[in-house]
């Protein structure tokens, strides 16, 4: 019984999203994009999401829904049996065939951009909020988060006027064994310089790294992103591994942070500004503690 | 030699369970579809007048989503094993498997150009961009299996030996350049890479699927043809040409049949090792080494494990799936440990 009734709730859904009005808006979301179901979430439609991907880990609790698996190697009945009216992703989504197959059952697909820039997530908010009928709230969303970020900016560049950018390496590891070095053209990048450090890497990608020409590099501040471990076990796993490590100024001084991971895949996230915020804090110390002193 | 089972009731043994493993096929997924429903859509694509009121769920999943995966299972299975047995016959070596003269590495190298590259020249044309990746594998099994081919050839006489040899430099060779594709990878075109060499039937679709099909029905109805040429040669090259085998032309017709089937099948649903293999092996401990039942019997029997496989694939962690190269390893390996000891006792 419950299935015919689904049955016809599909095809109402298809008939509704071809009808130009679209008065009913989608009930049953599935989202394929960490960010994503992060800004579903923000904007307080949590309850709305019936399933996410593997990326979708924040907050904590998505993690209780169903898993449909990797953003791209969706399964298309998979997805079709938690009875959707919307699946979400970024481009990355895929493959391709099984979206036309999702779109031939009646479910719409809304593709969203993962390019990690400010005009992309406007338009990406503002699409979700017309979808989630919140459009308001996106707005609202929106300007704060640019806010923030034109704060941080503002912040970065006094910092900047009294003290040297220093060097950065962002090593992205799993519990501490052979790192990557995030180079150019990566999210990583693009979030050490927002948080006023100069990525030392030159290369492209995250590729690895010979820890002789990484410590040759005398990075000031190392970042690290562990995918198994976190806090100081990651840090203790990290210096562990690679010896090396420890001969380099940051070591040195003390200047290891810590990023989680999650930030660095599907575009611009809500957590992202406080992020920066700390990022920053390391990376110019002694502007900082002048800030919290001034408070 | 003494069999396990009379090649007659291994012919209807396995049949059964490769009409069962299809209809499981059909009718089991992570939407769980009424099985009178199920029934129902079936009879209506089969053009039975029957009222279609309720029906259009069952009938989008069965037609688009649950037939095309299971033909695909069956052909790729089903060739998979095929040929197997048919290198099993040529290198007159059980652990030959259809890697072995280059077609799988090959196919690897093709899909690797093909997904590191596709990400690194960006903008492919509409038209072929969804199909590159196919054309790549299948293109790179050919060609690597024709290099192969033409290396083991000296004085117009194809030395199998040295055919071997050649497959696996080349196959070496192929493997770093894959490797230097995966150092060129970003983390997204890795995972696809890695995902594609684990195989998958998901996101069948006809466009895909016909190309393949038309393939495996042709090796299909070739290779059996020549099964007795295939247990002449089992006595030796020398013998069989006695006994009146034109070899130089089976070995020819083996190695093409492998690689168009192995490079269809792995162009259509990525790689799937252990089918190739093992399949043969299992179909010879039930009914002995006789190809006139070695051959039709693995085509059952790849298509069957194949499926079978599948079925776990995609409902173990539904709403998820897994890939199906896990999947094969997963059940055969253990089943056929199993015979083989039996076997021993």
């Amino acid at each position: 019984m419950r299935l015919s009734t689904s049955a016809i709730a599909l095809c109402v859904g298809l008939l509704v999203t071809h009808g130009a009005a679209a008065a009913e808006l989608p009930q049953r979301w599935v989202s394929a994009g960490g960010a994503l179901s992060e800004w579903v979430s923000a904007l307080g439609a949590q309850g709305k999401l019936v399933g996410v991907d593997t990326t979708s880990q924040h907050p904590e609790s998505l993690k209780a829904l169903p898993s449909i698996g990797y953003q791209r190697q969706l399964s298309a009945e998979g997805i079709l049996s938690l009875r959707p009216q919307i699946l979400i992703g970024t481009e990355e989504m895929g493959p391709p065939p099984v979206l036309s197959q999702i779109r031939s059952a009646g479910v719409q697909v809304e593709l969203f951009s993962a390019q990690p820039d400010l005009p992309t997530l406007q338009n990406n908010l503002l699409h979700l909020g017309r979808l989630l009928g919140s459009e308001a709230q996106a707005t609202a969303l929106f300007d704060g988060y640019q806010q923030q970020l034109a704060q941080q900016q503002a912040w970065v560049s006094q910092a900047q006027t009294r003290a040297k950018a220093p060097g950065v390496l962002l090593l992205l590891g799993h519990a501490g064994g052979k790192p990557l070095i995030a180079g150019k053209d990566t999210a990583a990048d693009w979030l050490l310089q927002q948080a006023g450090g100069r990525n030392l890497a030159t290369h492209t990608g995250y590729k690895p790294f010979s820890v002789e020409s990484l410590a040759g590099l005398m990075p000031d501040v190392l970042v690290f992103s562990d995918r198994a471990l976190t806090g100081d076990a990651a840090r203790e796993a990290l210096f562990k591994q690679n010896p090396i490590l420890a001969s380099t100024p940051a070591a040195k001084a003390g200047r290891v942070l810590e990023l989680d991971p999650t930030l660095l895949v599907g575009g611009l996230g809500p957590r992202l500004p406080q992020s920066l915020v700390k990022l920053s804090a390391g990376f110019y110390p002694a502007e900082s503690a002048k800030a919290t002193a001034a408070q | 030699m003494s069999t396990l089972v009379k090649p007659r009731s291994l012919f209807i043994g396995l049949g059964l369970l490769c009409v069962l493993a299809t209809w499981l096929s059909l009718a089991l997924g992570p939407v769980s579809l009424p099985l009178l429903d199920t029934l129902r859509a079936a009879l209506r694509m089969l053009g039975l007048p029957i009222a279609g009121d309720g029906l259009e769920q069952a009938e989008l999943i069965l037609g688009q989503i649950r037939l095309p995966r299971t033909l695909l299972g069956l052909a790729v299975g089903g060739v998979l094993a095929l040929s197997g047995v048919a290198m099993q016959g040529l290198f007159r070596n059980p652990l030959a498997d259809p890697g072995l003269v280059g077609v799988s590495s090959g196919a690897a190298l093709g899909a690797a150009i093909a997904i590191v590259g596709g990400s690194l020249f960006g903008g492919l044309p509409e038209a072929i961009g969804p199909y590159l990746l196919s054309i790549c594998a299948f293109l790179g099994g050919l060609g690597v299996t024709a290099l192969v081919y033409r290396l083991g050839r000296r004085n117009g006489q194809t030395n199998v030996a040295t055919m071997l040899l050649a497959g696996i430099a080349l196959t070496a060779l192929a493997g770093s350049a894959v490797g230097l594709f995966t150092y060129l990878a970003d983390d997204a075109t890795l995972r696809t890479l890695t995902f594609w060499n684990l195989g998958s039937l998901n996101g069948a679709s006809y466009a895909r699927l016909w190309p393949l099909l038309l393939v495996t029905t042709v090796v299909a109805l070739w290779l059996p043809r020549r099964a007795k040429a295939l247990n002449a040669l089992l006595l030796g090259e020398s013998e069989a040409s006695h006994l009146g085998i034109n070899v130089e032309r089976l070995k020819r017709e083996l190695v093409f049949c492998t690689a168009l089937g192995v490079g269809a099948a792995v162009a259509a649903a990525g790689m799937i090792g252990f089918v190739g293999l093992v399949v043969p092996h299992l179909v010879r401990l039930l009914a002995g080494p006789d190809h006139r039942v070695l051959l039709p019997a693995s085509i059952l029997a790849g298509a069957s494990l194949l499926l079978l496989a599948d079925l776990v694939a995609r409902l173990a962690l539904a709403p998820a799936e897994l890939p199906i190269g896990i999947v094969t390893a997963f059940i055969g390996a253990p089943f056929f440990l199993f015979l083989l000891l039996r076997g021993r006792a």
